[in-house]
């Protein structure tokens, strides 16, 4: 990340409290932070201060948190971290198919809101320089050459596992719905065949990981999607 | 017929059918009355067979009608049923109207079923629901009846029928058939509407004792990690920087872990509050238990530590068709009482068994297992082998495990191993598994 100009984040929270705590926490990182307390200032901040990420609450008093992402959307690509309440699970996955791209459950914990934030700014900048080798702990994958490596060694995968992957690749770190994946690999009108989904990852998994049953770079978020480990996160979670 | 047949073959002269005896002519007179009587005869006992026969099918109909209605679980689903029967049956269409909690009447549908009548008069059909009596209301058209379905003096709704021409409820044998088919309609309504009133009644009980258990849960289980970090904090906020740096860290530790128990705990009474409320339905979809698993111990990867966890999955178990969160939260759950209640370090297996029809799954530790006569217990509301144990806990994980198996079609138990600790066993049912053939050839 470039040190000359900080990231600037937009925290779109209703909380007050849960604001301050946001601001403390990302100006401690050195981050630059705007705040608005509801949807409708957030949008327009999004159009003055054009920030580099937006944190986004679901539970907004003025709009709700799929038709606000969905307005960011219009607007720019940047990218958008949904914060959600547990009973919120149904809103976080309908957030995230409307094209936020990663979602952190309250309550969590500072380290968990670094990793994300990180994970995100990384996506931007991977998109910025069109990557050519995606690495992460053992596994490499070589996107110009379409190969896959674990610790050196080459490991064969079919094309539709080879879809799944580079599409996960693309959002190293961060979750990607089953209708995102769904829809990129099998066509829109698939988007409910999750069964598809689940043999294909089983067998993504069983090639790349040692143990399919706890793997290190193919994680699984029960009812949400999956996520490709990125190294630095690798290395933050104890292993 | 028989007469002029014998005219022609017997009676002089052969193979005419003139006819020149008298004698001849008396026999051919007894035999026109013989035939008579003989085929008024015969004309009688066809009747007989048609009004039986339209009998056997009344009661054939009426035993389909009280079939069908046997397995009716609400007012929709026996409105369904009368209004098709009643369509099936006497080809009118009709409607079944149901009284609100303010004792209006309204159509039970959004959408009309098949075979529904439309607007009829909600009015007519309010009075008839009032005053108790069968209305039949002349349109220039058509006519339309309204019978009150009453059971025991109360009116369980309206059923709105309209007779096309010449299908009127004419007959007394008719119209006794009808009644029946009125009365296994109330009859249904009355049944449904006791088992609702015995249901609510059994909610309230249950939502009561839930009540003064929480109570009880809150005042233990809350306020006892409250009470350390307003302790802790209270040290902070107002000592002016006196403790050491190591000494603010220890606080702000006990602040943290405080707190993250109590997360738990609110989010463990939420969920049985919701799931005893009937708000947690299973959302099933298609799901790989090996992913499920992996997200349990991801998810639990700061408790687990450096524990050994060995996982013995079958490679091409099938698909489970469950809700994967929540069975994920039953893994959750019986991996962090293993960690919770056996020595740190010691092993935890998770393994899969398939089973004919069925899906084992176990998770088994290396503690002192559940004591002897408290293997059922252990799953009972707010049930906590150690009440006053250092480890939080109101004593509900296990129960939610269970509700949510069970809402599954499923078992969970738990047995002692030899030599070994606990071992939870659960069971879900196999489904056949959807078919993947065409899918190599689509996405390539």
């Amino acid at each position: 990340m470039t040190d000359e100009i900080k990231p600037l984040i937009l925290v779109i929270e209703d909380d007050p409290q849960t604001r301050r705590l946001l601001k403390t926490n990302l100006c401690n990182r050195g981050w630059r932070v705007i705040e608005a307390e509801n949807g409708k200032s957030g949008l327009l901040l999004v159009k003055s201060d054009s920030p580099d990420l937006v944190i986004l609450d679901l539970g907004l008093p003025d709009i709700d948190g799929i038709s606000l992402t969905k307005r960011l959307r219009q607007l720019s690509d940047l990218p958008i971290l949904i914060l959600s309440a547990r009973s919120q699970e149904q809103n976080k996955i309908m957030a995230l198919d409307a094209g936020a791209d990663d979602y952190l459950t309250k309550p969590f914990s500072t380290g968990e809101l670094h990793a994300r934030l990180q994970a995100l700014l990384r996506r931007v900048m991977r998109t910025m320089n069109n990557m050519e080798i995606f690495q992460t702990g053992e596994l490499t994958v070589e996107l110009a050459r379409r190969k896959v490596f674990v610790a050196g060694n080459e490991v064969h995968i079919t094309p539709i596992e080879y879809r799944l992957l580079s599409i996960l690749v693309r959002h190293a770190g961060l979750v990607v719905t089953h209708r995102q994946l769904l829809k990129e690999v099998w066509g829109g009108e698939h988007i409910h065949d999750q069964h598809y989904l689940r043999v294909y990852m089983g067998q993504l998994r069983h090639k790349l990981e040692i143990n399919p049953a706890r793997p290190r770079y193919l994680r699984t978020e029960v009812g949400v999607g999956y996520r490709l480990v990125d190294d630095e996160e690798t290395n933050q979670c104890h292993f | 017929l028989s007469a002029p047949v014998f005219a022609f073959y017997f009676a002089h002269p052969i193979f005419s059918f003139a006819i020149n005896d008298l004698e001849n002519i008396i026999g051919l007179g007894v035999m026109i009355v013989v035939a008579n009587v003989t085929s008024n005869f015969l004309e009688r006992v066809h009747l007989q067979a048609e009004i039986s026969k339209q009998r056997e099918n009344r009661a054939n109909t009426l035993y389909e009608l009280s079939q069908a209605l046997s397995d009716a679980h609400n007012q929709q689903e026996v409105a369904r049923i009368a209004v098709s029967h009643i369509y099936d049956d006497f080809g009118a269409m009709s409607v079944l109207l149901f009284p609100d909690h303010e004792f209006h009447l309204h159509y039970p549908h959004e959408m009309p079923l098949e075979h529904s009548l439309r607007n009829i008069n909600l009015k007519i059909a309010q009075q008839t629901y009032q005053q108790h009596r069968v209305i039949q209301a002349s349109e220039p058209i058509c006519s339309i009846t309204y019978f009150p379905l009453e059971r025991s003096q109360i009116i369980q709704g309206v059923l709105a029928i309209k007779l096309l021409a010449g299908s009127d409820l004419a007959s007394p044998e008719l119209i006794t058939f009808f009644d029946t088919f009125l009365n296994l309609i109330s009859q249904t309504l009355e049944r449904l509407s006791l088992t609702e009133l015995a249901n609510n009644a059994n909610l309230q009980a249950e939502t009561e004792s839930l009540r003064n258990a929480l109570l009880s849960a809150i005042s233990h289980d809350l306020r006892t990690p409250l009470t350390r970090i307003i302790g802790a904090s209270t040290a902070l906020v107002e000592s002016n920087a006196d403790f050491s740096a190591e000494a603010k860290l220890d606080f702000n530790r006990v602040i943290l872990d405080e707190a993250q128990r109590m997360s738990e705990l609110t989010s463990k009474i939420l969920d049985m509050a919701r799931l005893t409320a009937g708000e947690i339905i299973p959302h099933k979809e298609w799901n790989a238990l090996e992913e499920i698993v992996g997200s349990a111990l991801n998810r639990l990867e700061k408790n687990l530590g450096t524990r050994p966890i060995r996982t013995l999955l079958p490679d091409n178990l099938p698909l489970l068709w469950i809700d994967g969160v929540l069975v994920e939260q039953v893994l959750t759950n019986l991996i962090e009482n293993a960690i919770k209640y056996t020595p740190a370090g010691s092993p935890i297996d998770i393994s899969a068994e398939l089973l004919v029809g069925k899906l084992a799954i176990t998770v088994s530790d290396y503690g002192l297992g559940i004591p002897q006569g408290m293997e059922e217990k252990v799953f009972d509301k707010f049930y906590r082998l150690e009440p006053e144990s250092h480890q939080g806990g109101v004593g509900l994980g296990l129960t939610l495990c269970r509700a949510i198996i069970e809402a599954h079609g499923g078992t969970i138990h738990v047995a002692n191993q030899y030599g070994k600790g606990a071992l939870f066993i659960i069971n879900l049912p196999i489904h056949e598994p959807p078919n993947l053939n065409c899918l190599q050839g689509m996405a390539e």
